[in-house]
């Protein structure tokens, strides 16, 4: 103990004489919890740094509404997110309002005390339940952030290259699996799909296979111990990923996710399993490409008679406990949970909005929404999976992508979900 | 490890008789002569392996990213900079850049000063503990400080220094301290006493005798120290990623990673990018060869 | 000048005696080695120790998001050998860092002998070794992801190139392939450092008097026999210090094998390393309240492993020099 007290002691006296030698050439701290003039400045933190112009344009709207406050859009490195937000929020100079994960991803800054309660925040009770899921604590039930964004697991293809080889939108499965068959008689590749970058391959597994297992009957199942993951219809949901391997790219377990992204502009692969996120990029890197989505049809076995669409609340947006402008901060979240910025979300960001009754104008997006609400199910390990450690998407991606190699077969992957899972997950008995 | 390590280099070296300054004229015989010809192939061909990459990324940077995806191997049909202004408009990279030389410069002299100064009486003098930290210092080579990140975040906050290129520089300068004593203390172990002594006769302080006898004897192995501490200091994106928060206050990497997100699929302007990155420290390089691999030399072999 | 010849005409008699010490004869004032050493301390002390001390501390402890909670002792250092799949990863990360470690010897450290050996003398030295070493400027992050494109198993010009000359066999996937892959990483990191040891082996041949070889070539030895008799026992010391830093550098790759495997070291883990495996405990572990703990369970773990390999290892090599010396 006196060690490390007296380290403690040299250290600290250590640092304040250096900090004093060297205080002129600190005093640009804490820019974010400056007031500019008399106007409030409020800081927004994102992970979404190829949003910048769109969020500056929709702050903008929101600045001329409210002309005592400005909005400052500052988005980190995705990768790096989770880590320089969690520091931010426990120390002056972070944001006023951030955006936040969700479902799982929320809980340590909510458990930490990070983030205000939002409950009866005006407009949020009109929200989905599902959609408002994704916001709340685990241990509390408060609501902690405003969904801005709803994403749903559809398969985007390429208009042209269905016309010329005389293929139609897939109604069955078996359609689906006739028509990657002739796409890779004429050498093209049915399905672009990165096999390296594990967390896209459960969204890859729920996009084809969520009727498989069942859906949200299944997650029922399971979240009252009536089932786990070893059921014979959840590995056949495995199976169906396998039976598909032969349409990917070859050597798809070295394929980047960039690539398959490149692999779908540039048409050399017909179909893209994927999200709705991702709509908006391809539409910006390939303006030409004429694009079209269709819901997967159920694979063969499924106990479901249609498709399943599955979804997700993608993020929310927060108030840090320690801003300063708690008042203009709650202003700005209200605001994000209002028709127009719901809108706003919709036409400049091309992401679905949660704000009940807002309409995507790009007819894709409407047409993913619309895709979605008929037939929605959770992207269930996303939804109820990801509230401990391992989570099951890691768990399934890991699974998936040895099975995609040939180490290891749908049961393995399986019950490698379920050891995993089970250590902290309890079923509702 | 020990600093005597190093030490022990000067000893091999120095305790072998030195050749007169005529070389010894070596007769070879007749089959060595093919053997050269064969390793002189290796190490061109070599070359090609080493530099090959970098000239990838050069020739790709002046490319569209269509016609990269359509031929990998193709060369640029015409010379096209779009890409680097595409980076320059984009990224704020004069920002970056001057960021990058700031922090770069201030933490490595900063850190090669404060080395300088402790690597002296642990090289030079007999005391009690020496030894001890000696061994305090170097064993900070092997703790890989990333895994302090979170403790390094809370310390910078508590001192307000997050968002802050000076706190940068401070955990830079530190980080760049284990690995320059080392070297630093090995070299001046190696160095005679007797100038040393007779200035202590004429009754020059301590200090004065660090100063102008000491310091240009290791100037050679300063050259090594800076190398090896500017070159990861310059790349690292870790480090700024977490303490800073500001763009204006953001360093090169910073800026590289964002760049990475902005145009992922895009990649001729990423080529670009990565290129701009790395002229800096390849020109540095270049001009400095002979310096930096005159030190090693004189810090190994001497 | 002066100085300098003083230096070697002075020094030759002293300085063959063992190890310098003839040169630390002054016993210092207290105050002037504080003045000297002070600085330095405590800037490694407040920066670098004190976190790393700090980490030990936090693994202790149950965290809740950023906030600490109860003294839980060891619980998080049993929980990393307990909960699936983070002991087989653990393991896995031990096991693939050794094999980086052995394969970085046999290959770049090797190679980098070799280099500086036959780059003594030669023409096109300074270009050679400026080739060489031109890697080593560039971000291992950087590194990682330019070899990733040029190992595309899709767009890349490396399989390419191979299909045009129609050695269409050995366009294989690379980093795609758990068979492949760590071999793969092994070698551009190889390709990156190499001029490293190439630089420190060349320095210390530069030391060694050329009379040695000389004498044993009259003496009839082949050049093998010279090598592995002369020059190799003294280059004992730069061996030793190469194959140290080599094994502490292995334990601070990240960024290569992050652009090259993802963070979860793939295909299938099968690059996955210590450094990646405490980077996703502590930054990408979805939901886990207690990252900070756990994560910092394994810092220390790591750190314990590393050092107490690093003296062992050290005492080992020295007492291997000694055999060969």
């Amino acid at each position: 103990m006196s060690v490390r007290t007296s380290v403690r002691l040299i250290a600290v006296s250590a640092l304040v004489a250096l900090a004093a030698a060297c205080a002129p050439s600190t005093n640009s701290e804490g820019g974010g919890d400056t007031a500019s003039g008399d106007k409030t400045k409020l800081t927004v933190w994102s992970w979404r740094t190829e949003d910048v112009a769109a969020y500056r344009k929709i702050f903008s709207i929101y600045e001329k509404d409210h002309p005592g406050t400005t909005v400052e859009f500052k988005p980190f490195k995705n990768t790096e997110y989770n880590t320089i937000l969690a520091t931010g929020l426990t120390e002056a100079g972070g944001p006023d309002v951030a955006q936040l994960r969700s479902y799982g991803g929320l809980q340590p800054l909510i458990e930490a005390g990070n983030l205000v309660p939002l409950d009866g925040t005006a407009g949020l009770s009109d929200f989905e339940p599902s959609a408002l899921e994704g916001a709340k604590g685990r241990t509390d039930g408060k609501v902690y952030g405003v969904p801005f964004a709803t994403q749903t697991l559809q398969v985007f293809y390429n208009k042209k290259i269905f016309a010329d080889n005389g293929i139609t939108v897939p109604m069955t499965w078996s359609q689906l699996t006739a028509a990657a068959d002739k796409l890779q008689e004429a050498g093209i590749t049915p399905f672009a799909t990165t096999g390296k970058e594990t967390w896209m391959l459960p969204i890859l597994h729920d996009t084809f296979a969520a009727p498989r297992y069942g859906g949200a009957d299944f997650a029922k199942a399971v979240q009252s111990g009536q089932k786990n993951f070893t059921d014979a219809d959840y590995v056949a949901s495995i199976d169906v990923v396998k039976s598909l391997e032969k349409y990917f790219p070859k050597d798809v377990a070295g394929v980047a996710y960039t690539d398959a992204q490149v692999l779908f502009t540039t048409d050399k692969a017909a179909m893209y399993p994927g999200g709705s996120f991702e709509l908006g990029f391809f539409q910006a890197q390939a303006p030409d490409l004429d694009l079209g989505v269709f819901s997967a049809p159920p694979p063969d076995g499924s106990p479901v008679d249609h498709a399943l669409v599955p979804g997700y609340t993608d993020g929310s947006y927060g108030i840090n406990t320690k801003s300063k402008h708690q008042k203009a901060a709650k202003e700005l979240v209200t605001w994000m949970a209002t028709q127009q910025f719901g809108q706003l979300v919709a036409d400049e960001l091309k992401q679905i909005s949660t704000v009940p009754g807002v309409a995507p104008k790009d007819p894709l997006l409407a047409e993913m929404a619309s895709n979605y609400a008929q037939n929605p199910t959770p992207y269930l390990l996303l939804v109820d999976f990801r509230y401990g450690d391992p989570s099951g998407t890691d768990l399934l991606g890991a699974g998936v992508q040895s099975m995609l190699l040939g180490k290891s077969d749908p049961q393995q992957v399986a019950a490698s979900l379920q050891k995993g899972v089970s250590q902290w997950f309890k079923p509702k008995a | 490890m020990t600093t005597a390590d190093l030490s022990r280099v000067h000893d091999v070296a120095r305790s072998a008789p030195r050749p007169d300054n005529s070389p010894g004229q070596s007769q070879k015989p007749a089959r060595d002569r093919v053997a050269p010809i064969a390793i002189g192939l290796l190490l061109w061909g070599y070359a090609a392996v080493a530099l090959g990459p970098l000239l990838l990324m050069l020739v790709g940077s002046l490319r569209e990213s269509r016609d990269i995806f359509d031929d990998p191997l193709g060369l640029p049909t015409s010379l096209d900079v779009s890409n680097y202004r595409t980076v320059w408009a984009d990224a704020s990279f004069s920002t970056f850049f001057l960021n990058s030389v700031i922090v770069t410069v201030s933490a490595v002299a900063l850190g090669t000063v404060v080395s300088l100064l402790a690597a002296y009486p642990l090289g030079r003098y007999q005391f009690r503990g020496a030894g001890l930290l000696s061994a305090y210092f170097i064993a900070g080579m092997m703790l890989p400080i990333r895994l302090g990140i979170v403790p390094i975040f809370y310390l910078l906050a508590s001192l307000g220094l997050v968002d802050s290129r000076f706190g940068l520089v401070l955990v830079y300068a530190a980080s760049g301290i284990p690995f320059s004593v080392f070297v630093l203390s090995a070299f001046y172990r190696g160095l005679p006493a007797e100038l040393e002594e007779a200035a202590r006769i004429d009754g020059a302080s301590e200090f004065r005798i660090f100063r102008t006898v000491m310091l240009p004897l290791v100037r050679p192995a300063i050259a090594t120290v800076v190398l090896f501490q500017l070159v990861p200091l310059w790349n690292d994106f870790f480090f700024p990623l977490v303490l800073l928060r500001s763009t204006e206050k953001a360093t090169i990497p910073i800026g590289l990673t964002q760049f990475f997100g902005q145009f992922q699929t895009d990649w001729a302007v990423l080529f670009a990018g990565l290129v701009v990155a790395t002229v800096p420290l390849v020109l540095l390089f270049l001009v400095a060869t002979k310096q930096i691999i005159a030190g090693l030399t004189a810090g190994m072999g001497k | 000048m002066v100085q300098a010849q003083g230096l070697t005409t002075a020094a030759a008699p002293r300085s063959t005696g063992g190890r310098g010490a003839g040169n630390r004869a002054t016993a210092p004032r207290w105050p002037l080695v504080v003045a000297f050493v002070a600085p330095a301390f405590l800037l490694y002390t407040g920066f670098i120790v004190y976190p790393l001390a700090s980490a030990l501390q936090y693994s202790f402890f149950e965290w809740r998001g950023t906030a600490r909670g109860a003294f839980t002792g060891f619980d998080n250092f049993t929980k990393l050998v307990t909960t699936y799949p983070l002991n087989h990863e653990l393991w896995r990360a031990f096991l693939h860092n050794g094999v980086f470690f052995i394969g970085t010897m046999l290959i770049q450290n090797t190679a980098g002998l070799a280099f500086a050996i036959w780059l003594q003398k030669r023409r096109g030295k300074r270009f050679l070794q400026t080739a060489f070493t031109m890697p080593y400027l560039v971000s291992p992050l950087v590194v990682g992801y330019l070899w990733s494109l040029i190992l595309s198993p899709t767009f890349g010009p490396l399989n390419a190139a191979l299909r045009a000359v129609g050695l269409d066999s050995l366009a294989l996937p690379w980093l795609g392939d758990p068979q492949t892959a760590l071999p793969v990483v092994i070698l551009v990191n190889a390709w990156q450092w190499v001029g490293f040891p190439m630089l420190l082996f060349a320095a210390a041949l530069a030391g060694i008097p050329e009379e040695y070889g000389e004498a044993a070539t009259v003496d009839g030895a082949s050049g093998w026999q010279r090598f592995r008799h002369i020059t190799l026992p003294l280059l004992a010391p730069a061996i030793s210090i190469v194959s140290v830093l080599t094994f502490i550098g292995n334990f601070n790759v990240f960024g290569l094998v992050f652009a090259m495997g993802t963070s979860e070291g793939g295909p299938a883990g099968s690059t996955d390393v210590l450094e990646l495996l405490f980077y996703r405990t502590a930054f990408e572990s979805h939901g886990d309240l207690n990252a900070i703990g756990r994560s910092s369970a394994l810092a220390v773990v790591m750190f314990v492993f590393i050092f107490g390999v690093s003296l062992a290892a050290n005492r080992a090599l020295r007492r291997r020099e000694a055999r060969l010396t």
